[in-house]
């Protein structure tokens, strides 16, 4: 069973710190005109966005070969060593998806190209950190369905991440509908829109959350591992 | 130096546009990089004397800080906004041979990827370091790339790719390039590819920020 969530933007729980860090000032004092963009970047934000997702529990996972794949119904992903092992006491799995949709990713497109970068760079990252947002709260979401039956969940692990090809984002989106939360996938596994995220999350009474997760990756630049850059500069 | 110039070439870096322009705050107030060249060229400095001494430095500057993470990506947008304000003052006398880019750098995001910051980064960086820069955009194949080296054929080409299922795109662009215009100059970028990846594909440089590509730039054409 697929579940769909949507949230409105304030729903979210949005660092501003990060942001500000984000656009060269982690002292968190924006300087003119930064302030103003920022302000009208999330003003207009809370009509741009289409903010959604959804996951799907399997019960049938089991892990196979080289230790470094899963499969999930019957559909085998090569999610590689290290977010097996990340996975390895799972009982079950969620897949997921979510988006900030494509209106605030148009939005930011159009400001880059055209009239004003900064802005529309602005947009950008305020796009980043609403999809990772609407993602932890869906974790949130997975892990309260994962309490109610006394088990716990894992970090989540998106493909493209932790030597997990990203080719695999088509195997994980045939779980679901077409267009589901108006989320598409390019033949190069690109999501639409461009601020989307997907991956998995481990389900059982013996999976860990760790608090941090960026030494098991070797993505230089990411959302994650800029956050936790910020966090130490903030 | 001419003092104007000295002064051009800190708005490029602080990314000064104009006097109505409030960033950077400790320049708030002052002539920024449209008035000073607009100046410069009624005092008669020569227009290939503000590129080469006003606004390269500037932008070698600020893409040195960005290599060193001394300052974001919004800080050289704003540089890059200053630089091609006052470059719309240069243009007629580019046109009229008074003033001559180093060369060509054709840029574009590879077939399959829509990712286009750093690419533009890239782009931008070049540009104010003195060249001529042909953006071919997003999702790019050969055939494009093609068909600017041929109207180009000294042109250096740069391929961006963002993601590992495209960035496989890069060794058949690479190589199609050079079969069809042998001699030409490729260099990748982009978060995953490296050194080694660029040599299996047959590419010639590889740089993991915009400055280097300038660099691999000035040590080939300029």
């Amino acid at each position: 069973m697929i579940h769909e969530i949507s949230y409105s933007f304030d729903e979210l729980t949005l660092d501003m710190n990060y942001l500000s860090a984000m656009l060269g000032f982690a002292d968190g004092v924006l300087p003119e005109p930064f302030d103003q963009y920022v302000a009208e970047a999330i003003q207009e934000a809370q009509s741009l966005c289409d903010i959604r997702g959804a996951f799907y529990i399997s019960e049938k996972s089991e892990f196979i070969a080289s230790n470094s794949m899963i499969s999930i119904d019957g559909i085998e992903f090569g999610i590689g060593k290290t977010v097996a092992k990340e996975l390895r006491n799972s009982t079950s799995v969620a897949l997921f998806l979510c988006t900030a949709g494509k209106g605030i990713s148009q939005r930011s497109q159009e400001l880059l190209k055209g009239e004003n970068p900064v802005l529309g760079y602005v947009f950008d990252v305020l796009g980043s950190m609403i999809v990772e947002s609407a993602a932890d709260q869906l974790q949130k979401k997975i892990g309260q369905i994962a309490n109610s039956s006394a088990l716990l969940i894992s970090n989540r692990y998106s493909p493209g991440y932790c030597k997990w090809s990203v080719a695999d984002q088509h195997k994980l989106f045939s779980f679901f509908p077409p267009n589901c939360c108006g989320i598409s996938l390019t033949n190069s596994a690109l999501m639409h829109p461009i601020k989307s995220v997907s991956g998995i999350i481990g389900l059982g009474k013996e999976v860990k959350f760790r608090e941090y997760t960026c030494d098991l990756c070797s993505q230089v630049d990411c959302f994650h591992r800029n956050h936790q850059r910020v966090g130490q500069k903030v | 130096m001419n003092e104007l110039l000295i002064k051009l070439a800190e708005c490029i870096e602080f990314g000064k546009i104009n006097m109505a322009s409030p960033y950077p705050p400790q320049m708030k107030g002052q002539e920024g990089a449209d008035e000073i060249t607009r100046r410069a060229l009624e005092e008669g400095v020569p227009p290939q004397d503000i590129l080469s001494n006003g606004l390269m430095p500037g932008m070698e500057r600020i893409g040195v800080k960005f290599r060193e993470n001394k300052v974001f990506v919004p800080q050289v947008l704003m540089s890059a906004k200053a630089m091609s304000t006052a470059m719309l003052h240069l243009k007629p006398h580019f046109l009229s041979g008074a003033a001559k880019q180093k060369g060509t750098f054709i840029i574009g995001t590879v077939l399959g990827d829509l990712h286009d910051i750093g690419k533009n980064l890239v782009g931008m960086m070049v540009e104010g370091n003195g060249y001529k820069v042909i953006d071919l955009g997003t999702d790019v194949g050969s055939d494009k790339f093609i068909e600017a080296v041929r109207q180009n054929p000294e042109a250096v080409v740069g391929l961006s790719a963002l993601l590992t299922t495209t960035m496989v795109n890069m060794e058949k662009i690479t190589r199609e390039i050079k079969e069809a215009m042998p001699g030409t100059l490729v260099t990748i970028g982009g978060a995953p590819v490296n050194n080694d990846f660029c040599s299996k594909i047959g590419a010639d440089n590889y740089s993991p920020d915009p400055q280097g590509v300038v660099e691999y730039l000035n040590s080939k054409i300029a």
